[in-house]
């Protein structure tokens, strides 16, 4: 609770700051206070792990909360570390946007520690309205108005869904609360009928949110309409709080075998259609940034494997997947945010010659590139593993093969750039990557080896 | 029951026509209908405090806003873009798809043993407050911080910049 | 439900109706006359004494002229726009506590139509909803003026809605309850009147009720040196007639409104300590409940013909930079004091 209340209170803190002209202040003082959310998020780090529930079963902050916000955090502390002079290109009010940005994570905090549907609900609305604000900042760009109508209306669309299924569970259960539901579930002779279409209802909802097939349609639009640094937001931070919020009540309250045999099949779809769309249309790009927009559906694919293979396991696979996918990508994005502001053009052939020019770009580009691919000794290698594993232990064979196969075409896409930052020549000038942007490339990059060498130290937290 | 069933055989009629008239205002002048339906089941429901703020709120507030921007916009039947074929397959399959979840588990979940209440007054203003104020008290509080972000956005994207860029 | 029970409720919304219509006729010659007299005019005196029949004659003119129903207008709507201003403006009556109860023998008849528990949240309700007569009726004239004067009272309706919300929260926090019946019967005597307790609240409602029912200095959706005659340009006849008698119903219902939330409603100074039969005393606080509203009637005009209209950006800065901080000031100031008496004037 007093990591939501800090955030929230930065937020406006840093909206009076903007109100006093303090705008050199903006970022240092968001980048503090978010150093302090996290150390607060540790300090209820729980080694029994028997944490309760706080007013009256609406929240749990237990480790898997403390696990999942610290990422949301530390995820959110680099990409703002990469808004040095961002946002004032777009306009002047800067401050307004670091509070949406924390508004945002107060939602997606709210969304990692539920124990309440009604507040799963609250934290996805706060994260969504923040999101679809974000989405439309560049006012004068129609393709940024475009994406922000869309993201809205599929949004609020989607919402719906969500709350719909919300209401048939409450229906059936006669609460909202996540131990009640499961309770209600072990005790009843006969689950009610209207449970299972708000299982499925509940699914679109999510789906909707984290971008999974064939409830994709918005992704690539609204990722290639947002500013660049929003969309590693969108990609990185709320899909994994999605997923969170997805796995939470899943693992809490759905998890009986008699459920599980009706909503894995469903999933099993879900995934499957997620890892063909999202890597075949991957291909077929010409443009690094929608390129990461397809390929993130196809993450999305790869997560839902942890659900199929529902254990206890599973939030340390999640964890660990979206940890890896997280730290890769905004690597990817502040590479294509630099060339972005350069060269004001994002297809590959921009990143041809870079290799030569740009050694640490390049050389950070291509490990995080390699582990979203999943190629062994990164980070993503050992996201995949533990997914198939959990997969292949559950007995989803066809399935494993088939991510599989789609995993090899997605090194065929992310190697494109590596490609052409290596092996094609072009003439070209020395970017210039402020310092702010070294060191989050070092950092993440560093991260990335780490996990993929010694995945232990944080495959084991929860 | 017959009053429900009649209430019922209302809000979805006109709920039809929201969607198949042509003409946008006459969409909104029917879907103010239809919330005014609604806030008779709230009534039947006994649930008087939701029955009078969804009155207020989406008939005299929300919808009003609607109309307004539509007359602004003065739309009508000419500027409505007509919609592909595929677009109206997908759509009604997709919206059948739904139909028939629902209609299914519904059928399947029977009304021989009619839902008792523990409270039946629990729709009126002292019990809800008293759920609000003590249960759920958190996520009222926390719909705070939703409103704050909305409203930010809202100043945000409607304020004209100083600054020509 | 009893026969007679719906033979009294049937006999008092028919003679609130009488009364509503009545008073409403009657507000339009007495416009006239309190104008007259602010500008140092007769006014109207020729039909009857003093211009007695002027109302009737009025109704009569209404009704016989043309009806026009331009032939590019939406003809339903162009219709439903005064029908719905008319409806609107009448519903509000039915939570109004019109006295105490007047007993016969051993039935017990209470002036009041409805006794809801959400009473004031219903009045609220109903006034959210007089606006879509005016749009409706603005929007089915295909004219440019009627729609500037709908989107005008629109964005007036909703701005001033809030304001009015929140002077209500203050009071409800002092009246502890939602029915106007209760309301009324807490401000017994003189000493209790909400009005004393809630001076600010009171301001912010009398000016919220003047937006409400675009009442001049906020009758910006009628301007009529701006936008000809506003919403109601294209009408004439008795549709224009619905528009204006809801008008003066809405001023009728909201002083109503005003005197019971307020002004002690039927309550009077020193009304326990006459010592008359019951019945009587009810009867004198319907009188004194008419006295407060023709009161305010009689504000309601005074102020029209004192008051320059306001320029449209003045009406929204008074409502969302003024009335709405005020308003929750208020409510702040209210929940101190509350605590304050609670804990030292126990």
């Amino acid at each position: 609770m007093d990591v939501i209340i800090t955030i929230s209170l930065l937020a406006i803190l840093v909206l009076y700051l903007g109100l006093f002209k303090a705008a050199k202040a903006l970022l240092p003082v968001t980048l503090v206070g978010l150093l302090v959310a996290l150390g607060l998020t540790f300090n209820h780090w729980d080694l029994a792990n028997n944490t309760k529930s706080i007013f009256s079963g609406m929240l749990l902050f237990n480790n898997f909360s403390v696990a999942f916000s610290a990422l949301a955090i530390i995820s959110t502390f680099l990409i703002l570390m990469l808004s040095k002079d961002y946002f004032e290109r777009i306009s002047a009010n800067v401050a307004e946007y670091y509070t949406i940005i924390l508004f945002a994570l107060t939602g997606i905090i709210i969304i990692a520690s539920y124990h309440n549907l009604s507040m799963l609900f609250i934290g996805i609305e706060i994260m969504s309205v923040s999101l679809y604000i974000l989405t439309g900042i560049k006012k004068r760009d129609y393709a940024s108005n475009e994406a922000a109508l869309k993201y809205f209306l599929m949004g609020a669309f989607s919402t719906g869904f969500l709350l719909f299924g919300i209401t048939l569970l409450y229906g059936a259960s006669g609460s909202f609360d996540l131990t009640e539901i499961r309770n209600y579930v072990a005790s009843s002779e006969e689950i009610s009928p209207i449970f299972y279409a708000g299982i499925l209802l509940s699914i679109i909802g999510l789906c909707f949110k984290a971008g999974a097939a064939p409830f994709h349609f918005w992704t690539p639009d609204v990722y290639e309409g947002a500013p660049t640094l929003i969309t590693a937001f969108m990609s990185t931070v709320v899909k994994t709080a999605v997923f969170a919020a997805f796995l939470r009540l899943f693992y809490i309250s759905l998890s009986s075998v008699t459920l599980q045999e009706f909503w894995v099949p469903v999933l099993v779809v879900l995934a499957s259609l997620s890892l063909l769309i999202g890597n075949i249309t991957a291909v077929y790009q010409q443009h690094f940034k929608r390129m990461l927009a397809y390929s993130s559906i196809s993450h999305v694919g790869y997560l839902l494997f942890a659900l199929i293979a529902l254990s206890s396991a599973s939030d340390s696979a999640v964890f660990l997947y979206a940890a890896a996918y997280t730290i890769a990508s905004i690597i990817a994005f502040a590479a294509l945010m630099v060339v972005q502001k350069q060269v004001g053009n994002d297809s590959f052939d921009n990143f041809n010659g870079l290799g030569r020019k740009n050694p640490l770009l390049a050389l950070t580009l291509t490990i995080s590139m390699l582990s979203l691919a999943g190629i062994p000794l990164t980070a993503g290698f050992i996201g995949k593993f533990m997914m198939f594993t959990g997969a292949l232990s559950t007995y989803h064979t066809a399935l494993t093969v088939f991510a599989v196969l789609n995993a090899i075409v997605g090194v065929f896409y992310y190697l494109r750039v590596v490609v052409a930052m290596y092996f094609k020549d072009a003439e070209r000038n020395e970017l210039a990557v402020p310092v702010y942007f070294k060191i989050v490339l070092v950092v993440s990059t560093l991260a990335t080896i780490i996990i993929g060498v010694y995945p232990g130290f944080i495959a084991d937290l929860i | 029951m017959n009053l429900f069933y009649f209430i019922a055989f209302l809000s979805i009629f006109f709920s039809l026509l929201v969607i198949f008239s042509k003409n946008p205002v006459y969409s909104v002048l029917y879907l103010i209908v239809t919330f005014f339906t609604l806030t008779i089941h709230y009534i039947l429901l006994n649930a008087q405090f939701l029955a009078i703020v969804n009155f207020i709120v989406y008939m005299g507030a929300i919808m009003v806003l609607f109309l307004f921007v539509l007359m602004l916009l003065n739309l009508n039947e000419d500027s409505e873009p007509m919609k592909s074929n595929l677009i109206k397959v997908a759509g009604v399959v997709a919206g059948m798809c739904l139909l028939v979840t629902l209609v299914g588990s519904f059928r399947a979940l029977g009304d021989s043993d009619p839902l008792i209440l523990k409270n039946p007054e629990i729709g009126l203003v002292k019990n809800l407050g008293k759920v609000l104020f003590d249960e759920f008290l958190l996520p009222f509080e926390i719909s705070s911080i939703l409103l704050l972000s909305a409203m930010v956005g809202a100043v945000l994207l409607a304020k004209k910049d100083p600054k020509k860029i | 439900m009893e026969l007679a029970f719906v033979i009294e409720k049937f006999a008092l919304v028919i003679v609130i109706f009488m009364i509503s219509l009545g008073v409403a006729a009657y507000s339009t010659l007495a416009e006239r006359k309190i104008a007259a007299f602010l500008q140092g005019r007769v006014g109207p005196h020729r039909a009857g004494w003093g211009g007695m029949f002027q109302p009737l004659a009025d109704g009569a003119k209404m009704f016989f002229k043309e009806e026009i129903i331009p032939t590019q207008s939406n003809q339903f709507l162009f219709i439903a726009g005064p029908s719905l201003a008319l409806l609107t403006a009448l519903i509000g009556s039915a939570v109004i506590p019109w006295g105490q109860s007047l007993t016969f023998g051993d039935t017990v008849v209470q002036l009041q139509v409805a006794d809801i528990n959400v009473g004031i949240l219903y009045i609220f309700g109903v006034v959210s909803l007089g606006v879509y007569g005016i749009m409706i009726g603005g929007w089915a004239s295909n004219n440019k003026f009627s729609l500037m004067g709908a989107i005008r009272a629109a964005s007036q309706n909703i701005s001033y809605e809030i304001a009015m919300g929140l002077s209500i929260i203050a009071l409800l926090m002092v009246t502890q309850s939602l029915s106007l019946k209760e309301i009324a019967a807490q401000q017994s005597g003189f000493i209790n009147w909400n009005v004393w307790a809630q001076p600010l609240g009171f301001l912010i409602f009398i000016i919220c009720a003047f937006a409400e029912c675009n009442r001049t200095p906020f009758d910006l959706p009628e301007s009529e040196n701006e936008l000809v005659g506003g919403y109601h340009t294209e009408y004439s006849g008795m549709k224009l007639g619905g528009f204006l008698f809801a008008e003066y119903i809405n001023m009728f219902i909201s002083s109503a409104v005003m005197a019971t939330l307020y002004f002690g409603g039927y309550n009077f100074p020193f009304m326990n300590d006459l010592g008359l039969p019951q019945n009587i005393i009810t009867l004198i606080g319907v009188l004194f409940l008419f006295a407060k509203i023709f009161f305010f009637i009689f504000f309601f005009m005074w102020v029209r013909w004192t008051v320059p209209r306001f320029r449209y950006d003045q009406l929204m800065n008074l409502g969302w930079k003024v009335l709405i901080p005020l308003g929750i000031a208020n409510i702040v100031l209210t929940g101190i004091w509350i605590i304050v008496k609670d804990t030292y004037f126990k």
